[in-house]
């Protein structure tokens, strides 16, 4: 893969919507020294108004729907959406609960889906890489 | 006698304060001109971000002068937990330390005549 156009870091900021903190603790050893995605220059942090790929966890609870359409409204375009776990795809163990709003793309539009319950590591970067090919090419469609 | 220091430097030379107020300017136009430009205005992407609650408005956001003091609050927690106790607010039990103020006092008063 060669970055042409999407020269930066790639900057996530991680949203839970109501997960077990199953993927959560995966996202979190994604970050420890044996897979390090900050040598790629994949970095998570603390507010959506400074990134690139909003990663999501867990299915979209009432409670949380107002919240998760504010953090994607205030993410800077352009935007991608991963959605991380069986749980944000299709609900997972909590499908058709009484307290579920639907899974993350009935709310907002996702454009990666990492499944698992929860998903290894390697699955979690490889889903953020694809998010990175896709901005790259959103990056050239706004140059061009 | 007056002792006044004398530096060799002057530092209140306002011409000194201009160039800094130019460097900083210019470090501030560096920064700001490196920042996102084509974000919404007037959009969610203009608000601020709290951690995705709905930002009340100005009138309530603001910061009372209390919070300032937060810190010393917090590190004299344990004190002001059993000071604050008693401050029921309610007008009988400061009535009632009042008068159990008054016989203690009184009772020590009347001990320390005897004594003497």
């Amino acid at each position: 893969m060669s970055l042409k156009a999407f020269k930066r870091a790639l900057w996530v900021y991680h949203l839970n919507t109501g997960s077990c903190n199953g993927c959560d603790i995966e996202i979190l050893a994604v970050l420890t020294p044996r897979y390090d995605v900050e040598r790629f220059g994949i970095m998570l942090v603390g507010s959506p108004r400074h990134a690139d790929v909003l990663l999501v966890t867990g299915p979209v609870v009432k409670q949380m729907v107002s919240r998760v359409k504010r953090i994607y409204e205030q993410t800077p375009d352009p935007k991608l959406v991963v959605v991380v776990g069986s749980c944000g795809i299709e609900g997972g163990v909590f499908y058709e609960s009484y307290s579920l709003a639907g899974p993350v793309d009935q709310i907002i539009p996702v454009d990666v889906y990492v499944p698992g319950c929860p998903p290894r590591p390697e699955a979690i970067i490889h889903g953020v890489v694809m998010a990175w090919v896709k901005l790259e090419k959103l990056a050239k469609q706004e140059v061009a | 006698m007056t002792l006044i220091v004398e530096s060799g430097y002057e530092f209140w030379n306002p011409i000194i304060w201009l160039i800094a107020f130019a460097v900083v300017m210019v470090i501030v136009y560096f920064f700001r001109r490196r920042g996102e430009e084509k974000y919404k205005k007037g959009e969610e992407q203009a608000q601020i971000f709290l951690c995705g609650e709905e930002v009340p408005g100005a009138e309530q956001r603001q910061v009372r002068g209390g919070n300032a003091y937060w810190g010393f609050f917090e590190t004299l927690k344990e004190y002001y937990d059993v000071i604050v106790r008693p401050h029921t607010g309610i007008v009988n039990d400061y009535v009632v330390w009042f008068i159990a103020v008054v016989a203690i006092s009184a009772i020590i008063l009347f001990v320390v005549e005897l004594v003497g």
